[in-house]
Order: structure tokens, then sequence, then C-alpha cells
């Protein structure tokens, strides 16, 4: 198959450059290794997009984060994202932290985010009265605001492939493709070749091993752990925004936050490690965020947590982004390295990246506006939020929207069948896009029910219905049959 | 559509609920409404296919389906109004006015307000006489312990395996683990036997078993699977697909034990850790909850803090048997008829009882002396030699051979003790050693 562009991966990053490159008459190919999107750091993560303080000027990160942090106030009305723009704290417990939020005032000053200011702990605590007594001042960033990242990255690819780009998951890139010149000429996967003069490497912790096939081992990625607690939605308004920690060398530290959706959440731990692959909670990590949650809020009521996770961010020996176009072989483009604040670089560096092509791969790529670029989106209506009057409305036009699967996060039949419309093949991709499964019963009660959906929508049994892809089935047969086989 | 006036609606069409909605009719509440979020009656006991239900009330041995069967012929032919795939997605109430007026609340005032959905009546808003909440319970699942290790498949509360088993007719796994010891993981662990499949052992981290003793025989020691209490799954391993759980000794702060933990390979893990009142629709209705039970504070007429409103069954106090759900509903539906006719006096007693020595959480927590009354209660710590329930003072004394958390226990309180001691203040009970 023939592109113009082939992006491996798509977390925020990769699907951030797809919607951006499908501003131009491109033929581009998402490809991902997952089922659903998003997985890896994108799926697991703070969900924060950062005000721009924390990233001393100069580097690439600060450029990123500033600018990502303005596109993404654009993009949720463009997209229909979920954005709690709720600003965030960063609390100081003692002199010598308050000092370093002068420093961070600077920084922030330096970088040109709006609107930073130092306050003093008595009025952080009438903004969050649940905060600790100790905090002595806290560094206000209003810009800084909190996504729905499960609903962000699929709002990306959504609108990238309106435009045009295609999304290939379970699709697990195992070498790049070189031409005579030894210049790229595309990649193998399991599904096949894929064949395109550009490939960005958006791969996220396995960003280095990819760059490695093209001969660059010019940075490492060093896998780096995040462990999370996640509270029942009751807990909603126990915090309204973000608390940092003061961040140190070991990164930003624990934080406390409301999610989007009203979730009281901490994390995250900072763990290196071999395997990028393991997401495992580990009891050392979780003691780990509850005494920094607790030092944070000190009644961080931890019985109401529902569901513990962990996310591997691609960190670098640097610190910085990794964002570069190979001179050898030509075509070669890596954005390797976002990690915090990615998330919220995610639209600047895919920006970024569109100038680096016009730039400096011009020979190999012709970046023609697409004059019928559509920049909205529109989200699988949230039955939850709507008003009385929006919801009888849709249940009369669609009687599935009087169903309810997800009785936690009231999600209606009606949004489980749109999401499968809209390319879910799984139980975790019907969660990713629905939210059916986040709540206090953790899929017990709507798991059933999501199976016995996709099995009648995909016209496929459902003991072939897996929880994320792969080997991950939820039933291993009909009753009875092991008998038979006994 | 139709808008006739529902006299009594009722949230949850269970044991409770339908013997809510018999007791209601029995009563003379003319339009008596039971809503059922699922396709069928019957609330959880559907998929209960095993027999052991309604020893007391029948003096047999049924099935889930056919115990719940009788009760809903009976519903039917009192003239119960059933409405199944009808899920109640908010309630508002009005806060009842202050006491001494007569009625609870105002001419006109609408006490509760519900919104429900169905595919073929689409939204609608009822707002019946009075409400009785009988929406069950659920299971507590993974995230409430907080066991650290991956995300994998195959880890199902047991109640969501016994759908898929006994409903759905599919199985969730070859070689299961189950963590806790409630009755649903207990009855799983002989399902999945004798579906073929294996069970490596039950693992409890307290050093009594959650569920009742009957089954601890019946479907463990006859099937010869272990039973390991203050055991407990430290770990889950697998990406996709469980690989197995380790599982250690925990000391008596429940923590595990270092160098007793063993790696046990499985590709299912059932969570048997405890039942929760399923009490969003409560809250939502403003009513106050109860910190320790988790349900509704009621009194004796089952009435809540809403006057309006009552509980009955599972998402009041978690039971043990479906004889004594069934029993409440029928209570809460007699007196949301008498409420919602104007019969109900809203000058009642409200005499507060209180847990004495080693009783964790009971129900009801006020009794007005209206009419004999059943005190439900579990113990803390079990007792395991002759003891005694009490309710002071001088209200009831029951000898015991045993005191168990996972069997609950019960003190009878005559209306006519009630009504022979005006100056009654409180009613404490405990469960003692003899």
């Amino acid at each position: 198959m023939n592109y113009d562009v082939i992006i491996i991966g798509s977390g925020v990053t990769g699907s951030a450059i797809a919607r951006e490159l499908s501003r131009y008459k491109l033929k581009i190919a998402v490809l991902d290794k997952a089922s659903e999107l998003p997985s890896g750091a994108s799926r697991a993560n703070s969900s924060m997009i950062h005000g721009g303080f924390d990233d001393e000027p100069g580097t690439v990160k600060s450029k990123f984060c500033v600018a990502g942090n303005k596109l993404w106030h654009k993009l949720k009305d463009e997209l229909d994202v979920h954005l709690d723009e709720c600003g965030s704290y960063v609390c100081a417990f003692n002199d010598k932290e308050a000092k370093h939020l002068e420093e961070l005032l600077a920084q922030g000053k330096a970088n040109g985010v709006p609107g930073v200011e130092i306050i003093s702990g008595d009025k952080l605590r009438e903004k969050e009265p649940k905060a600790s007594v100790e905090i002595i001042a806290g560094l206000y960033a209003p810009e800084a605001a909190i996504i729905n990242n499960f609903e962000a990255v699929n709002a990306l690819i959504e609108s990238a492939k309106i435009n045009g780009a295609e999304l290939f998951l379970e699709t697990l890139v195992t070498g790049l493709l070189f031409d005579d010149e030894k210049n790229i000429r595309g990649v193998s996967t399991n599904k096949g070749e894929f064949l395109a003069p550009v490939v960005i490497n958006a791969g996220g912790v396995h960003a280095g091993e990819i760059a490695s096939w093209a001969g660059d081992t010019s940075f490492k990625i060093i896998p780096t752990k995040g462990e999370y607690f996640l509270l029942d939605r009751t807990t909603q308004g126990f915090i309204h925004s973000f608390l940092f920690s003061c961040p140190s060398k070991a990164g930003k530290g624990v934080t406390v936050l409301q999610t989007a959706e009203g979730n009281l959440m901490a994390g995250p731990t900072a763990t290196e490690q071999e395997d990028p692959e393991d997401r495992s909670t580990t009891p050392e990590g979780l003691a780990e965020v509850l005494k920094g949650a607790r030092r944070l809020v000190p009644d961080f009521p931890i019985n109401l947590n529902i569901t513990t996770f962990a996310g591997v961010r691609a960190n670098t020996e640097s610190g910085d982004f990794e964002i570069s176009v190979l001179k050898n072989p030509r075509g070669f483009v890596n954005v390797a390295g976002i990690k915090s604040p990615g998330f919220t670089s995610a639209p600047a560096i895919a920006e970024h990246i569109a100038g680096l092509l016009k730039e400096e791969l011009a020979d190999r790529i012709k970046l023609t506006p697409n004059e019928k670029f559509i920049p909205t989106r529109k989200n699988i209506p949230r039955f939850l939020y709507l008003n009385m009057e929006e919801r009888q409305e849709l249940a009369k036009n669609d009687p599935a929207y009087a169903q309810i699967v997800c009785r936690c996060e009231t999600v209606t039949e009606g949004q489980v069948l749109e999401a499968i419309r809209r390319g879910a093949r799984t139980v975790t991709a019907v969660k990713m896009m629905t939210r059916a499964g986040t709540g206090r019963c953790q899929g017990g009660f709507c798991c059933p029910r999501v199976v016995e959906i996709l099995s009648r929508e995909l016209n496929i049994p459902l003991d072939e219905i897996t929880r994320h892809g792969g080997e991950s089935k939820l039933l291993v047969g009909k009753t009875k049959e092991f008998l038979l086989n006994k | 559509m139709t808008n006739k006036k529902i006299d009594v609606l009722i949230i949850g069409a269970g044991p409770a609920g339908v013997a809510a909605g018999i007791g209601a009719k029995k009563q003379g509440a003319e339009n008596v409404v039971v809503l059922e979020r699922d396709w069928d009656l019957g609330g959880i006991l559907q998929q209960c296919i095993h027999p052991g239900f309604g020893l007391r009330t029948f003096r047999e041995e049924l099935t889930g389906p056919e115990y719940m069967h009788r009760f809903i012929q009976e519903a039917h032919e009192a003239g119960v109004e059933f409405r199944t795939n009808t899920m109640v997605f908010q309630i508002e109430t009005q806060p009842p006015l202050s006491k001494g007026r007569g009625t609870a609340y105002g001419g006109g005032v609408v006490p509760v307000k519900v919104w429900t959905m169905n595919k073929e009546r689409g939204i609608e808003c009822l707002e019946p006489g009075a409400i009785v909440l009988t929406m069950g319970c659920r299971e507590r699942p993974l995230g409430a312990i907080r066991i650290p290790g991956s995300r994998p498949a195959g880890i199902y509360t047991a109640g969501t395996a016994q759908r898929f088993v006994n409903m759905e007719g599919y199985m969730p796994g070859k070689k299961a683990v189950i963590l806790g010891s409630g009755d649903i993981g207990l009855i799983m662990a002989r399902r999945m036997i004798w579906e073929g499949a294996e069970v490596e052992g039950v693992y409890e981290v307290m050093s009594w078993p959650g569920g009742l003793r009957r089954n601890i025989a019946q479907c463990l020691d006859d099937y010869g699977i272990p039973f390991h209490l203050q055991t407990t799954v430290t770990k889950i391993h697998g990406q996709d697909r469980l690989e197995g759980v380790t599982v250690a000794k925990v000391d008596e702060k429940m923590k595990p034990i270092e160098g007793t933990e063993r790696f046990v390979e499985c590709d299912t893990l059932l969570l048997a850790i405890g039942l929760i009142p399923e009490n969003e629709l409560s809250r939502m209705a403003g009513i106050e909850i109860h910190p320790v039970t988790g349900g509704p504070v009621v009194n004796d007429l089952l009435q809540t803090s809403n006057p309006a409103v009552f509980a009955a069954g599972n998402v009041v106090i978690v039971y043990d048997l479906v004889d004594n759900v069934s029993d409440e509903g029928l209570i809460a539906g007699t007196n949301a008829a008498k409420f919602a006719a104007g019969k109900l006096s809203p000058e009642q007693k409200r005499i507060p009882v209180k847990g004495g020595q080693n009783v964790r959480l009971f129900s009801p927590q006020f009794v007005t002396g209206e009419s004999d009354t059943i005190i439900y209660m579990r113990v803390t710590h079990p007792i395991e030699q002759a003891c005694k329930v009490t309710a002071e003072p001088g209200l009831y004394t029951q000898k015991l051979r045993y005191a168990r958390p996972g069997e609950m226990n019960e003190a009878r309180i005559k209306a006519s003790m009630i009504k022979a001691n005006p100056d009654l203040k409180e009613i404490v009970i405990d469960v003692l050693p003899l």
C-alpha cells in the first residue's frame, strides 16, 4: 500500500501529527500495534494540560508546552473534547520550596506563560479547602487545564480520518524499508508492507528502538513507570483543580487532581525500568503515591479508590524531547521522548512537524493545502451531561439512547453502538470512547452487556471478543464444552 | 403513555421489590409499579440456579428462579405492574416539611420525581405517592482492595462470572483462583468445577469465612477445593490474559508476611470480596445513608429520612438469606402504600437502636413500636462458643451456639414491650459470650 507519509504510533503525538498533516493533500497511514486508542502513555497519564512554567527556557519542551496549551484551549471546541479549565497550583511546604516557586514564576514568565502568580497558602486553601494546612504558598497557573485524554486522542484521530487519514490498529511495525539509495521507502509490519517516502517515528517507549533501525542511536528511551490511584466520582469537588508537589530532579512528584470527569486521582511515581511494556502497579509505588497524596491532601479518601493503574512514559537521558529529521536515511523523522508535558505539547509539535516537512523534506513530500479540510468533529453524545430535553430528544430519535449499558457512568446503548460505528472492536475501546466501565463497579455490570453488543454488532461469537486485543479474550468457550472434551 | 397516578413506585424487581409490590397491593394501593432495568424480573436470583432458597418461607429447597417465580406469580395475581428494561437515572425530592402539620408534605407537593428511560416509552418523569428503593447490592471490585500488578482479561467479580456462565452460557476461564469467601464466590467455585474447570483454591484475608458455613461445606469441602484463611492475593500477573497470581499469608494487621509468597498459575480470578448496598439513587434522592451499613438509615417501617421514600432488602443491609429480603420488602411495600394513602401517622415514636458489644452493623436504626420488628445484625468478631443476643433494656434475649460475621443474627422486638415502656430512650443490642 502506497502512502505519502506513515506515522508510527497513534498516541497523542502521532494522532496530533496525523490530524495536522490532514490539512494537506496527503495520503496518510497511522499504524499502531494496539487494538484501541489511546494505549501506552497517552492512556495512562495525569491528563494535564500544563501551564508551561516547569520547563527550563531554551529547552525544546518549553517551546511547545506554552504553544500547545493555547492550542488545546481552541481544539477543545473544534474537536468537542472535555477540557476542564481549572488551573493548577504548585504547593510549597517550606521556605526552600517557596523560593523554588519564585524560580518557577520567573521561568514561567520567560516562557511566556500567561497569568502565573504566587499566592499564599491561605489563598490557595480558599480555592482548595482540602489542601494541607502546611502549605505556605502556591504557584497558580490559570491557563493550566485537565483534559479527558481518552476522548482527546480519539478526537484527534477521528478528525484526521474525517480528512482522509487511515488508521491501522493491531499493526506492529517490525522494520524499516529502504530504497536503493538507502533512503526510507516504507515499513514492514505484521500486516504486510506500507510504503511511503516519509516515516514519522512517534513510537513512544519504542521510539528508541525504531530510530536505531534507521541507524540513529543518538538518544535512548528510558521507560519510566508512573503509578496512579483513581477514585470514585462521588469524590467530585473534593478538590477542583490540580495540585502539584514542588518539582525536584526526580520529576514533578506526586500530584492530586480532579479529572475532567470529576474523579479524584493521585500519582504518578517515576520509576525507571527496562521493560517498556510493564504497566503493572507495585506495592512500593502505590505506597509512595498514597504518601505523596496525603501530604498534599491529608484527608485523601483512599477508601473510595476504584482502580490503580500505571503508565510507562518515554523518558530520555537529556530529559528533553528528541525531534529531528535524519539526514541519512532521508525521509525519517523522530518525534521521540515525548514525556510530560507531551500531551500538552502534542498539537504544537504537530504544527512544527508540518513545518519541518515543508522545509527539510520538500524533495520527498509536498504539502499542498487541502481546501476541503474540516476542522470540526462531534463527540459521541454524552448522555450523562445532557439536559433532560436533550436526552428526551435523543431517545425519541434513537431508542438505543433510552437503554442504559453502564450504570455508573450513565452510558447508553446508543453511545456504545456509535463507538462501534466509529471503529471500537474491544471492550476497552468502548470504554475509551464512551467511558462505559470507568465507574465504580469497573465493568462488573456493563462488561457482559458490552461483550454482548460487540458480538451482536460485529457478528462474531461472544468468546472471540477481547478485553484489549491480542490474547485478552474474556471468555474461553461455551459451558459444557470442557466436560465434553474431558 | 399513561398519566395515571402511581401510588407506589418500586425501583428494582429483585426479591425485595417484588415482595414490596405484593405488600403495597395487599395494603390497598391502586397503582403499584415496579421498575426493572434488566430484561426480566427476579434480579440477581435469575442467575442463582443452585438450590437452597426459600427454606424458611416455603420449607423447601428452591433454586433462585423457582423462588422468584412464586413471588412474581403472586405479584401478577395481585395486579402489580412491572416495567422491564426500564432504568431510573434520576430522582428529585422535595425536602419534607417540618413535622407536626398532619402530613409530612403540604397540599399538592409532589414528594418525589423519578426519571426513567425505556426503549419503547422513551424518557419519562413519574410522580408517585411513595417510592420503595429495592436496588439490591453490588460487588466490590478489584480496585477497592488495591492489589498491585497488571490488568489482564480474566478478572471478574463472582457475580459477573455467574451471569456469563448461567445466563449467557459461556465460561470465563479454565483454571480459577477465588479471592474472598463471600457466598457467590463459594457457589461459583462449585459451579466452575461442575463445568469441568479447575479451581485452585479459595483465599480469604480474614481468619473466618465471609459466607455461610453450609456453603463452605457444600461448595468447597464436598469437592476438595482448598480453602486458605488469612491468605490473600498480593500480585496479578499477565499482559493480555491472566497468567497467575501471587498469594501470601497475612498477619493480624492483614499485611502480607514476607517469605510466604507463592505463585499460582491460573487464567481466571474471581472476586468475592464483599457486597455493597447500591445507593447511587438513594444519594440522588438526598436520603441519609448510614456510614457503616452503606444503606439508607431506616426505622422499623423501613421508612428513610425522607418520609415518602422507603427501602428494603440488600439496598439497606446485605442479608444472608433471601427469605429475610422478601420479608422486609413486604413491610416496606405495605408502609409505602399506607403513606401514599395518607394513613401513616407522621407522629411516630423514634427510638434509636444502638450497637453495643460485638455488633458491627445492624438495621433498622430506629424503632417506632407500631408493630413487632426484627433487628438484623452482624457481629464484629466470631464467638465460637455458647453466646447470646440481647436487646436492652430487657427486650430480647436469645441463646446461640456460636456467632459469626458471615451469619446474621436477629433480635426480635415485640411492639407490646415498647408500648409497655413509654420512657424507653434507646435500645442497645449486644452479642456476648455466655
